[in-house]
């Protein structure tokens, strides 16, 4: 098959058939992820929201990825990963270690709770049928591990019974791989043929198990190829459990904490199993479960440089994947400076203009003398300049706004800002300037990160966008660098289309529409602030732990309908990665109420004009949230924001 | 799989003026007791199909058997609820004398939040006893979603054959699907809120979900429409096929109309699915019954060649006119033994950007298609 046009396209893991490009593609940086010791004898719970990478974990660990990647181990590009997965003891030189069996639960589970069975052989008949599937993607994994023929070989394989646990007789071990197989065939169609028959379903009253056999019967050295182990770990993958009914996910939870087998289960499921209760309330992993929310992993202090750099990985592994592109690095493709000499002009004016503007309404008075003169005498570029001047108009503003008034007219020291507080303010005045002269602001590499919102798909979508420019330039033997004018314009757009689509693709997607437009407008009259209060700007609004027990509570929910609706709005928000939320946050470092904070999507930012940085947000009421349901956001009638 | 051609290889159909022609005919040769099903919406075409049957003439009841669906309170289809309300009491002026009217609620959503419109849709009859009155059974599926339609026509076809032959005597009824087509009409409904995860339809899923099928080769024939690439990325990341087999309107009202649907997936189907141009395929427009054909001709030939890798595994999905789905049903329905299924995506109701006026509702076309029942029969 011909190599992909634009990489960047193959989104997600499953649709990516080739093991050897799954493998090119998958950056080791990702398996920062899992611990490094506990892994093969805990329950371990993966959570994101679509397109944060969990299904690509999962491949990574079964046997077909796993052979190939020890097949290419001495090529250069699979070596770093190859390493990786080596130092967690799950591939070695003489091959893989570990069973991984994938199961997928986004099938027809849930739809044995429409039958009419009574609630206890409802329980038996998705033990059956999980059971059944385990099993027989647990056969399958086993023989191409093996690197043995599936279905022809399956008599080669023989499955014991463990000796220390009780395993019903009608699951027919100890024997053969092949009368295994034909046992949960069998058993598998017989359900399955209930759920779907347009009669009335048949089945029979004695299938049906309690618990989850199939585990007892994967642990190590009950699966022998010619007398021996097939392997010495086995890893059971269950993804989509999200797809379950919330009664068979707490029967799949609590079988797998009471068996404690000694083997590795990891579970993946989205941020939509959580019901608006777990949405909105902390996380918790117990002593049973060790969990892992993908998105708030890379958020974590210090790991969003370790995200960027995945990021840059992912896109250099990408770009490579289509020969006919030569470009020298991905990164290198996004012109990052704005200093070059076409720019020069541009800053120059606005630098004319912010000073004039600056003298105009200092006047004749001489507190801010030594601020101007400070920044008169500074070098740099234009824009370097640009950024001073702009800085010092901040400044201004906020040292007039100061309560207390000075009687004498006499200048004010020469400020040294602190390092962070100076890195902020230059931050900010890069947006105002941005904003008000027109220059670019979402380009670059380290931004395009940054929009990604923590979200691998996100960022091949855009990352696939700007390639597809690449491409075009190649085409037309142009210079395959793209300018900071048209990154942002493409920028804007992917921005825009993911905005659009919001009602199509997203439920309760009017409310969430309004609400996101509401938090966005408010956002952006306190970011436009002439004093910049929360430089570089406000991306988030947070409620209190309070009122987050209010959503949270089904009474107090069911009580008021506009209540119901913002929970329900802002669960799909946050499922949808739409909203980051951030719980038990305090302001400042002396405590005070904890909140939860809710930071927009950073490509939403990009919609609205926003910065990208974290940390500034507003607290608002419940009530105000549920009034943006069906009104736009107004300023309030006080100072407002204008840049 | 059957030597022949396939059991709607012959079919009938009509359309347009000659719609109006055959009811006259049909209804007025003797006396017809109907039930004619129809969906409670807001569509402007909802009773447009139950008032040309009644204009048809003719003797015996025309009893009517509303299914309402309750898309729960979410629902963006709420916001028009008095055009609803404005249908429904047209339809109450329209039912005549002597003819009943039974009001039928069909619940989109289970207490749990999951979705069950299908299999309650499928169970709206439950026997053959339910439709024992009746001579003729004409289900109009222009106010319907497919996720009702299509498990409400299939478990109908079910009951049909496996009562047929059991007692010449009581012959079940005729069988018979109404749509109403209105393509600017289609193009202003939009599906909003579409689910995340694709699924397949209630009766239509063949082995599709089975693991004890999983590595068998599997084919993906979607019927494309337009504005569905999110519908279409997602029914491809639930079937993940080995093969695509694209299906197009050709020929079509607008000769264009093709060039358009490619250029529109252009990005989805040749730079992400990498679709091969020469797997795709072509049925005509209007006719239901060459999509049957051609669907069915498909099936069967990549049964053929794949036979030495194992059974093949055929998804098929809807994404075009209701009429063209129509001959996805029927060839789902026939080769449901053969490990083919009907992949959809649900959403969580529609929206209706503007009101047709009047005149443009007049270029609204009726077609019947008589799927079961004596025109079959030997």
């Amino acid at each position: 098959m011909r190599e992909p046009r634009n990489p960047f396209r193959l989104r997600s893991s499953e649709s990516i058939e080739s093991h050897s490009t799954f493998l090119r593609l998958f950056s080791p940086g990702v398996l920062g992820l899992l611990q490094k010791d506990g892994s093969w004898n805990r329950v371990q719970i993966f959570r994101s929201a679509p397109g944060g990478g969990k299904t690509s974990l999962l491949r990574l660990f079964t046997p077909d990825s796993l052979l190939t990647l020890h097949d290419f181990r001495a090529i250069e590009e699979y070596k770093d990963l190859y390493n990786e997965l080596k130092a967690l003891e799950v591939i070695s030189e003489q091959g893989p270690q570990v069973l991984g069996i994938l199961l997928s639960c986004a099938k027809n589970y849930d739809e044995l709770d429409d039958l009419e069975f009574d609630a206890v052989h409802r329980r038996r008949l998705f033990y059956s049928l999980l059971n059944s599937r385990i099993i027989l993607a647990a056969l399958r994994s086993a023989l191409i591990l093996r690197k043995l023929n599936y279905p022809n070989d399956l008599a080669r394989l023989r499955i014991l019974r463990p000796s220390s646990a009780h395993i019903p007789s009608t699951i027919p071990v100890p024997c053969s791989g092949l009368d295994l197989h034909n046992w949960a065939s069998s058993l598998e169609k017989q359900v399955c043929n209930a759920i779907d028959s347009f009669g009335s379903p048949q089945v029979s009253p004695l299938i049906g198990q309690d618990t989850l056999d199939s585990l007892i019967l994967l642990q190590p050295g009950f699966v022998q190829l010619d007398d021996a182990p097939v392997a010495q770990q086995t890893l059971l993958m269950l993804d989509d459990i999200h797809k379950l009914t919330s009664v068979q996910r707490r029967n799949l939870l609590s079988g797998l904490f009471d068996l404690r087998l000694p083997m590795g289960v990891w579970i993946a499921e989205r941020l939509e199993a959580m019901g608006s209760e777990e949405l909105l309330a902390p996380g918790a992993a117990g002593r049973e479960y060790d969990e892992v929310k993908l998105e708030d992993y890379w958020r974590r202090e210090g790991r969003p440089r370790q995200f960027e750099r995945t990021l840059a990985d992912i896109a250099e592994r990408r770009a490579r994947l289509n020969p006919e592109v030569e470009i020298g690095s991905y990164e290198g493709c996004l012109q990052s400076s704005l200093d070059g000499s076409e720019w020069e002009d541009g800053f120059s004016q606005a630098l004319q203009a912010v000073s004039e503007r600056i003298r105009k309404r200092v006047g004749a008075t001489r507190t801010y003398e030594n601020w101007v003169a400070q920044v008169e005498s500074a070098t740099g570029t234009p824009r370097e300049r640009a950024i001073k001047w702009r800085v010092l108009e901040i400044k201004i503003e906020r040292e007039s706004r100061k309560a207390q008034r000075k009687l004498l007219d006499l200048p004010l020291p020469e400020e040294g800002l602190e390092e962070q507080e100076l890195s902020t303010l230059k931050e900010t005045a890069e947006l105002f300037l941005a904003s008000e002269f027109e220059f670019p602001y979402y380009f670059g590499f380290p931004r395009l990160a940054k929009l990604a919102s923590s979200n691998i798909e996100q960022f091949l979508m855009m990352a696939g966008d700007l390639f597809e420019e690449v491409i075009s330039a190649q085409l037309l033997k142009q210079p395959a660098t793209l300018p900071p004018t048209r990154q942002e314009d493409m920028l804007e757009q992917a921005a825009k289309r993911r905005w659009v689509e919001i009602p199509n693709s997203v439920p309760n997607g009017r409310d969430v529409m309004h609400l996101l437009e509401a938090i966005c407008g408010l956002c952006c009259w306190e970011t436009g602030k002439p004093n910049a209060p929360y430089a570089p700007g406000v991306t988030g609004v947070a409620i209190s732990m309070t009122d987050r027990a209010k959503l949270t509570d089904p009474s107090v929910r069911g009580g008021r309908q506009q209540f119901a609706r913002l929970a329900n709005a802002l669960c799909s928000c946050i499922s949808k990665n739409l909203l980051e939320a951030s719980l038990d946050r305090k302001q400042g470092s002396r405590g005070g109420e904890p909140w939860m904070i809710v930071y927009l999507n950073r490509l939403l930012c990009a919609c609205f004009g926003l910065p990208l940085q974290y940390g500034g947000w507003r607290p608002v009421k419940l009530d105000e949230l549920c009034r943006y349901l069906d009104q736009p956001f107004s300023p309030p009638r006080r100072k407002g924001g204008s840049k | 799989m059957r030597a022949n051609p396939g059991r709607w290889s012959t079919y009938f159909l009509r359309r347009g003026g000659d719609f109006h022609e055959f009811w006259r005919e049909y209804l007025n040769s003797t006396n017809r007791n109907i039930l004619f099903v129809l969906g409670l919406g807001f569509d402007p075409r909802m009773c447009l199909g139950y008032d040309a049957v009644l204009q048809a003439g003719g003797k015996g009841r025309r009893d009517c058997k509303v299914v309402e669906l309750d898309e729960g309170p979410s629902s963006p289809s709420l916001r028009h609820s008095d055009l609803t309300r404005a249908n429904g009491e047209r339809l109450e002026q329209l039912v005549p004398d002597g003819s009943v009217k039974t009001d039928t609620h069909v619940a989109m959503w289970s207490k749990d939040g999951r979705r069950v419109g299908s299999r309650v849709a499928a169970n709206l009859f439950s026997d053959t006893k339910d439709f024992a009155d009746y001579t003729d059974l004409v289900i109009d599926v222009s106010a319907m979603p497919r996720s009702v339609y299509f498990p409400l026509i299939g478990k109908l076809l079910y009951l049909e054959d496996s009562s047929y032959g059991r007692d010449i005597a009581s012959r079940p009824p005729n069988l018979h699907v109404l749509v109403s087509e209105n393509a600017q009409l289609d193009a202003n409904i939009t599906d909003e809120g579409i689910d995340d995860d694709a699924s397949y339809v209630h009766g239509f899923t063949g082995n599709l979900e089975t693991e004890g099928a999983a590595g068998a080769p599997k084919v993906w024939i979607p019927i494309l429409g337009e504005k569905k690439g999110p519908q279409l990325e997602r029914i491809y990341n639930k079937v993940l096929p080995e093969e695509i087999c694209p299906l197009v309107p050709m020929p079509s009202g607008n000769p264009r109309r093709v060039d358009e649907l490619l250029i529109e997936y252009r990005e989805l189907l040749f730079d992400r699915l990498r679709v091969e141009p020469r797997n795709f395929i072509y049925a005509a427009e209007k006719n239901p019954f060459e999509v049957y054909r051609e669907v069915y001709r498909t099936v069967r030939r990549y049964d053929r060649s794949l036979k030495s890798l194992g059974p093949c595994q055929v998804a098929i999905s809807a994404l075009s006119s209701k009429l063209l789905s129509i001959g996805a049903l029927l060839a789902a329905y026939e080769l449901k033994e053969q490990d083919v299924g009907v992949a959809h995506v649900e959403s969580q109701g529609y929206y209706m950007e503007r009101q047709l006026d009047t005149e443009e509702l007049k270029s609204t076309e009726l077609t019947t298609l008589w799927i079961a029942g004596d025109c079959y029969n030997e």
